[in-house]
């Protein structure tokens, strides 16, 4: 008995299955699944309904009308996000620039998860979580924090940063509300190198999460409300400290407004990297700490950035670095990205419990992230190993002998 | 034949209750996602091979648990592991219970002494070989699907490594391993009864009986494999040929002489060389007088590497080969895995661009027969062609099967345009695929080095490749698994119970 299929899909999929079709039909013809054992999700599950390649089959079987959204959606909460398949899948490495082909994994789940909203399908977790995001235009930062508007500058309480200037710091919900100690640490050692800054007049969330879990209109608002209050005050460069944001400001916003989009985006790390290499900022406190680094995905896998956070870590007096090579990276993720603590938050767990082993093997104690979002579900797992989790920034601030201040998480 | 019952509430009760209600799958996408292999049985046909469930077993025990469920209810049983297989083995071709291993992926043991791993089968050799680094070893099982293919695929294929010509292939790497036959009864299979032997002469060699079946026969959760000492050196000479008879000549010579380090030969035929030209991105290309290329791969120590490498590169030249360098030879050597499957690749007759499937077929073909093979194989698909323009030639790979030379690993790999196949395009290609079997058989070949032959097409052709083997065959099935629940369906097998039930075949 062969299952009847359902030809009968609304107008947004028919459109969206239209946009997909051949992209997922050149991986489903391919269906060598040589992204699998990279894919963070899977190493943890071994569930072949969660990878790569089935997200990409599943559209080949809607559009053969024997799957439907319905069907499909909650598969395509299994994935961070971390773009590490797209770079281990050979029509990326081999056909890419030959027939400007690569596979689209990461925005092809991001899509999936906006058509089943579109179609009123929804992870009962993320609903929630957009909505508490929209009432309070931020994150609602899992746990007790409280957040909101009123409290999105408090982490930087007694460091004296202005309001607006050309350039600002924009400072993500988790390093806002949870881990303050990273922005803290940023921000003074901005100021140490002399770089002016100021805050936003009113930061909202960046709008990223609710367009990593498919509510599209949600994350424009905020990227609306956000780019309009740059503009008011006068900005012309956003400083970035969390990897997510600078994904959403580099991606997302481009997408969304076009050509009017006229805002500079500088990522911390390569901005610190350029201070310490110009004799800016001189690290002389030595650290006695044997580190490892993690890659966070939205850093190396998505933009390519790996080398910056290494010469960072190297300008560091003390420190015994067990490095891994970039590549070998790939496949390791913190398993906090792309939604999936919110809805699986045991396979977040499980996803980090295996990068601090494998962090655990380089006999470190101390594993470095420049993630903000990478570092509570990676300390919670480093308590087991004795590896303490510790961000980039605050580092380097501990270097240049800055007592940094504010919470490192519960 | 055994028909699966619809599956009652009570199977589904006891096999959660066996190995817990979020290992069984349901869903409709997991059901779908299960029923697919990269080559193409026909898109529109996809919904003929969907599972009625799928299971995900966490041990050996909880293994023999599901197969006894199924077992006492008769429905059908298919392993699955890595899902990379190119006959539709871990496909069902009559729904019921997808078995899929992957989670029996730990990694039990590594006796550096006696230089073995004990692992479950849902493992991965590249990720194997991750582990096996940090103590200087390596599972030299390696075949185009390294990064993908597991264990168990590996066993229940019997899979053919690149580097064979030196290791050896999956057969002799599995040295034994922990099997669940169909009435859920676990048995250890290996050479004699012990875990860690290569050769014994107790008793009848049931190891080979058990490897390569297409999970026809039973279900591998453990295994144990040799290990060797991770090479410290590798060489991978390129050689470009003005025509297909000198590096066929060349390969010869190369495997033949019997030198320690050779891993393995491979031979480019011209519609192969074309297709890396035009399409391969990887490719580094070379003067449209190159018509054939051969390359050689050699893994030891540095000192025993170099001195077979010269005696390499002295033979290839002797017969006329053009060396590509170092660079070349490193870079499409690195590739030889990757350059599988890359879709877009098809191009119909016009030289449009259309996203195509590879499927490829293979045989064991002795050396003195490759070149009539060759010819005639790329004729049958040269006339598919002109009937169909959903098909295209990307040429043929022939690569060594053993360290002497005998036999080869011989491949032809076809486009197909799997969206615009219809079922009369279809029925021609199955057709062609039994022309091509036929052909390998007629020159005293193997239907299959490799890949199995359990498709439409090629598989009417194993009774007549077997001779009265395959009677044998049908009896130790129906030994092996009274009630024909393995992977009903798989390699024409359902004739072993024919007979008893008074049946048709
Ligand atoms: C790009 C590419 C390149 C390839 N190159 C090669 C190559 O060079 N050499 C080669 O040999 N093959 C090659 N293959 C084919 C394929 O990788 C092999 O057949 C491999 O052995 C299949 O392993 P798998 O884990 O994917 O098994 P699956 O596809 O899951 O299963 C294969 C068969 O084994 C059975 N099976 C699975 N698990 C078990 C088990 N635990 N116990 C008993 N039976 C089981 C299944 O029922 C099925 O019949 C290639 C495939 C691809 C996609
Ligand atoms: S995503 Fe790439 S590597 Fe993975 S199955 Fe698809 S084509 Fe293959
Ligand atoms: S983006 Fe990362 S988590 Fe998502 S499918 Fe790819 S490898 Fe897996």
């Amino acid at each position: 008995m062969t299952e009847a299929p359902d030809h009968h899909h609304s107008p947004v999929t028919v459109e969206f299955l239209s946009d997909w079709r051949n992209a997922s039909y050149n991986c489903f013809s391919s269906g060598h699944k040589f992204c699998r054992e990279v894919c963070p999700v899977m190493q943890v599950t071994r569930n072949e309904s969660w990878t790569p390649t089935a997200f990409h089959a599943n559209v080949v079987a809607m559009e053969k009308g024997e799957l439907t959204v319905e069907d499909v959606a909650e598969d395509y909460v299994n994935c961070t996000q971390c773009g590490a398949c797209e770079l281990r899948c050979p029509n990326t490495l081999f056909t890419g620039d030959f027939y400007r082909f690569r596979t689209r994994t990461v925005d092809l789940v991001k899509q999936m998860r906006a058509l089943a909203v579109d179609n009123g399908v929804h992870q009962p977790g993320y609903q929630r979580w957009n909505q508490l995001t929209d009432e309070r235009t931020h994150e609602p930062v899992l746990g007790e924090v409280p957040v909101s508007q009123e409290h999105v500058r408090d982490w930087s309480a007694g460091l004296d940063i202005p309001i607006g200037g050309e350039t600002i710091l924009f400072v993500d919900c988790e390093a806002a509300f949870y881990r303050t100690s990273v922005p803290r640490a940023v921000a003074q050692i901005l100021q140490r190198a002399g770089v002016e800054f100021g805050l936003m007049r009113e930061q909202w969330c960046c709008g990223g999460p609710a367009a990593e879990m498919g509510y599209r209109d949600q994350a424009k608002r905020f990227a609306e409300h956000n780019l309009a209050d740059w503009r008011a005050s006068g900005v012309k460069r956003v400083l970035v400290l969390d990897p997510h944001d600078y994904i959403t400001f580099t991606e997302d916003y481009p997408a969304y407004f076009g050509e009017d989009y006229e805002i500079e985006v500088v990522l911390v790390v390569e901005l610190l990297a350029k201070l310490i290499t110009e004799g800016k900022l001189t690290p002389e406190i030595p650290i006695e700490r044997t580190i490892t680094y993690h890659d966070p995905c939205r850093l190396n896998k998505r933009k390519g950035v790996w080398q910056e956070p290494r010469q960072i870590l190297r300008s560091i007096p003390g420190l015994t670095f067990n490095d891994v090579d970039r590549v070998t990276q790939w496949s390791y993720c913190s398993g906090g990205g792309g939604g999936l603590p919110v809805e699986k938050p045991e396979l977040t767990a499980k996803i980090s419990e295996n990068r601090l082993a494998k962090a655990a093997e380089l006999e470190v104690d101390t594993l470095v992230s420049a993630c903000p979002w990478s570092e509570r579900p990676l300390s919670a797992a480093g308590e087991a190993h004795r590896i303490d989790v510790v961000d980039i920034h605050e580092l380097l601030a501990e270097s240049l002998g800055i007592e940094v201040g504010g919470s490192r998480g519960a | 034949m055994t028909i699966a019952p619809e599956l009652s509430d009570r199977v589904l009760t006891e096999l959660a209750d066996a190995i817990g209600g979020e290992h069984v799958l349901t869903s409709k996408t997991a059901r779908y996602n299960r029923a697919r292999v990269p080559a193409p049985f026909p898109v529109h046909r996809w919904p003929e091979r969907v599972p009625d469930l799928v299971v995900l077993p966490g041990s050996t025990e909880e293994v023999a648990e599901v197969v006894r469920i199924a077992n006492a209810h008769r429905i059908p049983i298919v392993p699955r592991d890595g899902g990379t297989g190119l006959t539709d083995g871990a496909v069902p071709e009559h729904r019921g219970i997808v078995v899929d291993v992957k989670r029996l992926n730990q990694i039990k043991e590594i006796d550096l002494e006696n230089r073995t791993c004990t692992v479950g089968t849902g493992i991965n050799a590249l990720k194997l070989n991750e582990v096996l680094a940090e103590h200087g070893l390596i599972y030299p099982d390696d075949p185009a699907s390294y990064p993908c293919s597991l264990v168990g695929g590996r066993i229940g294929t019997s899979g053919w490594s690149l580097v064979g010509s030196r290791y050896g292939h999956s057969r002799d790497l599995v040295l034994s391993f922990e099997f669940v036959l169909p009435t859920g009864k676990v048995i250890h299979l290996g050479d004699g009864g012990g875990r860690k032997i290569s050769k014994s002469s107790s008793g009848y060699q049931l190891k080979h009986l058990f490897m390569g079946h297409q999970g026809t026969l039973g279900i591998a959760t453990e295994a144990t494999l040799k290990l060797f000492p991770k090479p410290e050196a590798e060489l991978s000479p390129f050689w470009a040929f003005p025509d297909y008879d000198s590096a066929y000549r060349c390969v010869g010579q190369l495997a033949r002489a019997g030198i320690a380090t050779f891993a393995g030969a491979v031979l480019f035929d011209e519609w192969k060389v074309d297709y890396l030209r035009r399409d391969d991105e990887a490719y580094i290309p070379q003067p449209a007088d190159v018509r054939a290329l051969v390359c050689a791969v050699a893994y030891g120590y540095e000192d025993e590497v170099r001195a077979g490498g010269k005696r390499l590169l002295r033979i290839a030249k002797d017969c006329g080969a053009r060396y590509l360098g170092d660079e070349i030879s490193q870079g499409d050597w690195a590739a030889r895995h990757d350059r599988y499957a890359t879709p877009l690749h098809g191009r119909t007759r016009s030289g449009q661009v259309a996203p195509m499937s590879w499927h490829c077929e293979d045989a064991a073909i002795n050396y003195t027969e490759l070149p009539g093979v060759r010819l005639e194989w790329h004729a049958i698909v040269e006339r598919l062609r002109a009937r169909f323009d959903v098909f295209d030639d990307w040429g043929m790979f022939c690569y060594t099967s053993a360290n002497t030379g005998v036999d080869y690993l011989t491949e032809i790999d076809i486009g197909i345009w799997e969206q615009e196949l219809g079922d009369e395009a279809w029925a021609a290609w199955v057709d062609a695929k039994r022309e091509i079997a036929a052909v390998a058989l007629r020159a005293g070949g193997s239907i299959s080095a490799c890949h199995g032959s359990c498709r439409e097409g090629e598989v009417d052709l194993v009774p007549l490749e077997l001779g009265g083997g395959y009677d044998v065959m049908l009896d130790v099935k129906r030994a092996v698994d009274p009630n024909n629940i393995m992977n009903p369906g798989k390699y024409g097998l359902q004739r072993a119970y024919a007979a008893e039930r008074g049946a048709g075949a």
